[in-house]
């Protein structure tokens, strides 16, 4: 992106009002980490794009409050923003400077770091048995079982497929890539649970085969309106996407 | 505690209407599933959030099902709000409008909506049953009116009718710089009116 740094803060109107592409959006973000101006700035505009909602209020319909009370103590709660499994010390600081709601593992933590930690050790196995053992993971055959499963295929920006299904009622998604070009050593596929606030938070590290596919990757506490993306990042992975996402795809009920 | 001490004088978004509790105290109780709390919440922002769903989908039996998700979503994400990042109002209505404009960017819009827009531009008016939320009302209104036509134009475009900055500058038939520096003085413009204090 050849776009000068004082042409992005004029984006801070546009973002406060969600007015972004979301190419543009992920670019912007980016720049915020580094742009403590903005920031600040769209503090202001977010709480002014909120007066301008507060003024069309009319009337629900009376029915959607009973509808809306009586669903939710039949909907779990997300759990307090939790220790971001990747994060260090620096980069929570660096969080905390966002705009936006804290970024942070969501829903599932165990599972997120059960299927973390599963996928780091069996990168040794072959692929065929990788995939086998990570299919029958109970959660993420739960996910491929639900009714409302979605299936979502987007190409990669850099090539290759990338494939989820996705269940809102079980608030997760398995993503799987095809032919995806693999990184050099140092570099990693991340992904990301974009949250509708503007957060994103790291769903785990994708490793990728030489032939450019990913065993099924369990992404927990996916809600409707969020976001799923990869980008590129250094080995390890980073605490905040610093790439353009090679791919979004939108999460939908 | 008292939030007034750190905003003082503010009618500010987050005590609006209904039950004059601050929503930045009760999110809190309701992300330990506090039912009573979230009926508060739910009385307190099913007007707005309605509104601006119901404002950038037009449809209103869309916008009620995209209004309820919002709602719940407040029960469910309540643990998420952090006070010390902006007000409870803000962290509502963002989640209310990303789900709306989620909504119209998945499905393309519909051409229906498109077309209704073609034949008369959002304006703030066209919506029935208006909350008594008169002052608040009143007082946007005077702070549009107080922009220049171009900047009222595209931060209602943006906002209410749930474009990209480049479908508003399409749609206004004005430069994509232009658009991007309108939307932004023309909301520091109403922040400044509005006496925000963030």
């Amino acid at each position: 992106m050849s776009v000068q740094r004082h042409e992005l803060h004029l984006l801070t109107g546009s973002y406060a009002l969600n007015a972004l592409t979301d190419d543009e959006r992920a670019d912007f973000e980016k720049h915020l980490e580094r742009c403590p101006s903005c920031t600040e700035e769209i503090r202001g505009l977010r709480e002014t794009a909120a007066r301008l909602a507060m003024a069309t209020a009319v009337t629900p319909p009376p029915e959607m409050r009973a509808r809306v009370l009586a669903a939710a103590p039949r909907t779990r709660q997300l759990p307090p923003p939790g220790r971001n499994l990747l994060a260090r010390a620096g980069d929570r600081a660096r969080l905390r400077r966002l705009p936006l709601s804290r970024a942070s593992i969501t829903a599932g933590i165990v599972t997120l770091a059960a299927a973390v930690a599963f996928l780091l050790v069996t990168q040794i196995s072959t692929n065929r048995q990788l995939h086998q053992a990570q299919a029958s993971s109970s959660a993420i055959a739960a996910v491929l079982a639900a009714p409302d499963a979605r299936i979502e295929s987007v190409p990669a920006t850099v090539g290759g497929t990338v494939t989820a299904v996705m269940s809102v009622r079980e608030h997760e998604a398995v993503v799987t890539t095809a032919n995806v070009p693999s990184l050099p050593e140092t570099k990693v596929y991340q992904l990301w649970i974009m949250t509708a606030a503007g957060a994103a938070e790291s769903a785990g590290l994708l490793t990728v085969t030489s032939s450019g596919s990913t065993g099924p990757f369990l992404a927990s506490g996916v809600l409707p309106g969020d976001r799923l993306g990869i980008t590129v990042e250094p080995a390890g992975g980073t605490a905040q996407p610093t790439t353009t996402p090679v791919v979004i795809m939108p999460v939908t009920a | 505690m008292n939030t007034s001490t750190t905003r003082p004088e503010q009618p500010g978004p987050d005590r609006a209407e209904g039950g004059g509790r601050d929503p930045a105290e009760l999110l809190p109780l309701v992300a330990r599933g506090d039912q009573a709390a979230f009926e508060t919440v739910y009385d307190q922002f099913a007007g707005p959030v309605y509104g601006l769903v119901r404002k950038v989908l037009r449809d209103p039996a869309q916008s009620e099902e995209v209004a309820q998700e919002v709602l719940l979503e407040v029960w469910r994400t309540a643990s998420r709000f952090d006070p010390a990042r902006g007000s409870a109002a803000a962290w509502v209505m963002t989640i209310a409008h990303h789900r709306a404009v989620d909504r119209v960017r998945s499905e393309n819009a519909g051409l229906a909506r498109e077309q209704k827009l073609t034949l008369g531009p959002v304006t703030g008016d066209d919506v029935a049953e208006l909350v008594e939320t008169a002052l608040d009302r009143q007082r946007v209104r005077r702070c549009i009116g107080a922009l220049t036509a171009l900047q009222a134009e595209a931060v209602k475009l943006a906002y209410y009718g749930g474009y990209t900055y480049p479908q508003v500058a399409e749609l206004l038939k004005v430069p994509l710089g232009t658009v991007k520096t309108r939307i932004r003085d023309g909301l520091i413009r109403l922040r400044d009116c509005m006496e925000v204090t963030w």
